[in-house]
Formats: C-alpha cells, structure tokens, sequence
C-alpha cells in the first residue's frame, strides 16, 4: 500500500472516529436540562458536523459534479436549519399551518 | 473469382476515448441512474420532514414528552452500526481504487454485517415498545416515528440487498481499480441513506 493510499485510509478512520465520538457524545444533549431552542441548535450543531464528515470522508461530495454537490449540501445544510427555526418559531408554523390541517 | 469488400478507412473500430474533465467540473461518482434514485430518495424523506415539521408545531407537547419513551440507546445503536457499515464501505473502495479485490470483499461483507446490525436491533426496539403499548394507536408522535423509521428501513433493506449483490460481483472479479462504478454507485446509496438516518435520529431520539 503507497503513502498515498495509507493516508486516504487514515483519513476515512478518523473520520469515522468522529462520527462515533459526536454521536454517543451528542446523544445527552437531548437529555441536557436546558431551553428547548438551546437544545435545538446543539442537536442542530452536532447534526450538520457529522453530515458534514460523511459528506467529505465516505461520500467524496467535493469530486462530484457541482450539481449533485450543490443539491446534497443544500439538503444536508437545510435540516438542521430547519430543526432550530421550527422549534424557535413552531407557533408561527402551527398559524401558518392550520388552514391545512383543518 | 474473388468478392474483395473493402471498408471505409474512416471507420473507427473502437469507442472514442472520453474527454478529460475540465478542472472543478467534477464528475458523477457512480452512475446518473443511481443518483436519479438517490435524488428520489432525498425527495421523499424531504416530504416526510415537513409532515414531521407541521405535525411537532401541532401538538407540541406530544413531541416533548416523545424522546422520552422511546429507547435512547436503541437509537444510538442504530447509528452506531450505520455508521461504522458506511466506514467499512468506504475502506472497501479505497480498497478497490488500489486493486486490493480480497480487501474490497473482506471490508464489503464487515459492512454487511453491521448493516444487519439495524434491522436486529429494529427486531428488539419493536418488541419493547409493543410490551409498553407503543403502537399505532399511541399518538402523533409514534405514528410518526413509525412512518419515518419505516421508510428508512425499506431503504436499508434495498441497501442490504445490494450490497449482497455488489459483494458477489466482487468476488467474481466483476470490478477493477479502473471500472468500478456498480461499487461505486452502491456505496453512494449507502452513505446517503445513512445520512438520511443522522436526521432522523435527533429528531426522535433527541429533540422531541
């Protein structure tokens, strides 16, 4: 194996190290006694970093055509977005909302 | 008496190579029918969120108290070994990328055994939670929770499936470090429908 292949390897294990240390790590943040829109946007942190890893590390997003990048990143950037401002603004949803829920 | 034919001599015999990609333009890791699939799958759990979304502004409370009775560590489980079968998937394609067809196989069947690891755990969830009358009939928040679990796990089972069929085509020496694009393609799926679960899983195991 090249220096060059170890590295590529090396990269991937640590990633993955991440992945797991921000996931058995992030898990008490939802226990954490805190306001729920605090809650949200650590959930919300910790959601798009380990996005982010999986993106770069195991999907190799950045050698991908710009449109499948543009069109992953925008999904995976726009739900934790969408987790802190639903729970920030969740009344305004729920008025904007009623009319289809009847 | 001889018939001589004699051919054209523009006709070329062999496929034109193909033009080499401008720099930052990228390229379509796998394959355009795998990422039709894949934009499809993003689509459809995208909708499921925003029934989610409107379902949690709704009834607020149901959501708050739902993380609670549900099993934490059940759910860490799952991302655990999602995660760790996305590691071993894409050590096999580095594997592959070197021409190492025994590793590619080696981290390909690990990946397939902590994949195995989300419907076993799924299998013992269950059982808990029908033992503590979570069921369909247990509220919003359960009712979505199932329909969104659910989803994914139909997703997870595509994967596992070919994922077995990516490990056969590998030991039958189907790919090589140049031309391996069904690997690739399966191992795209594969990362996103993970991805798709480090969503979901704060959003009821976490944040209610």
């Amino acid at each position: 194996m090249s220096p060059v292949d170890k590295i590529g390897d090396r990269r991937i294990d640590l990633a993955w190290l991440m992945l797991v240390l921000l996931s058995v790590g992030g898990a008490g943040i939802g226990s954490a006694d805190a306001n729920a829109v605090l809650v949200a946007v650590g959930v919300s942190l910790v959601m798009a970093i380990k996005l982010r890893l999986v993106c770069t590390y195991f999907l190799e997003l950045h050698e991908a055509h710009p449109r499948i990048r543009r069109a992953v990143l925008a999904f995976c950037h726009g739900m934790p977005i969408l987790v802190t401002l639903t729970t920030a603004f969740g009344d305004t949803l729920s008025r904007l909302t009623g009319a289809l829920i009847g | 008496m001889t018939l001589a034919v004699s051919l054209p001599p523009t006709v070329p015999t062999t496929a034109p190579a193909p033009l080499p990609a401008q720099p930052g333009a990228g390229r379509i890791p796998g394959s355009k029918a795998m990422w039709v699939g894949i934009f499809c799958e993003i689509t459809e759990f995208a909708l499921l969120f925003a029934v989610f979304f409107v379902a949690r502004a709704h009834h607020p409370e149901a959501f708050q108290a739902g993380p609670e009775r549900l099993s934490l560590l059940a759910g860490t489980g799952y991302t655990l070994m999602l995660l760790t079968s996305g590691w071993c998937v894409a050590r096999a394609l580095h594997a592959m990328r070197r021409g190492d067809r025994r590793a590619t196989v080696r981290w390909m069947l690990a990946g397939f055994v902590f994949g195995l690891g989300y419907p076993a755990i799924k299998v013992f969830e269950l059982q808990r939670n029908f033992a503590l009358g979570l069921d369909g009939s247990a509220g919003v928040f359960i009712v979505s929770y199932y329909y969104l679990t659910f989803t994914h796990l139909v997703h997870v089972f595509w994967g596992l499936l070919g994922m077995m069929w990516v490990i056969v085509r590998t030991g039958l020496g189907a790919y090589t470090p140049e031309e391996h694009s069904g690997l690739e393609a399966f191992a795209c799926y594969w990362h996103v429908t993970d991805m798709i679960w480090l969503m979901i899983f704060p959003l009821f195991y976490l944040l209610g």
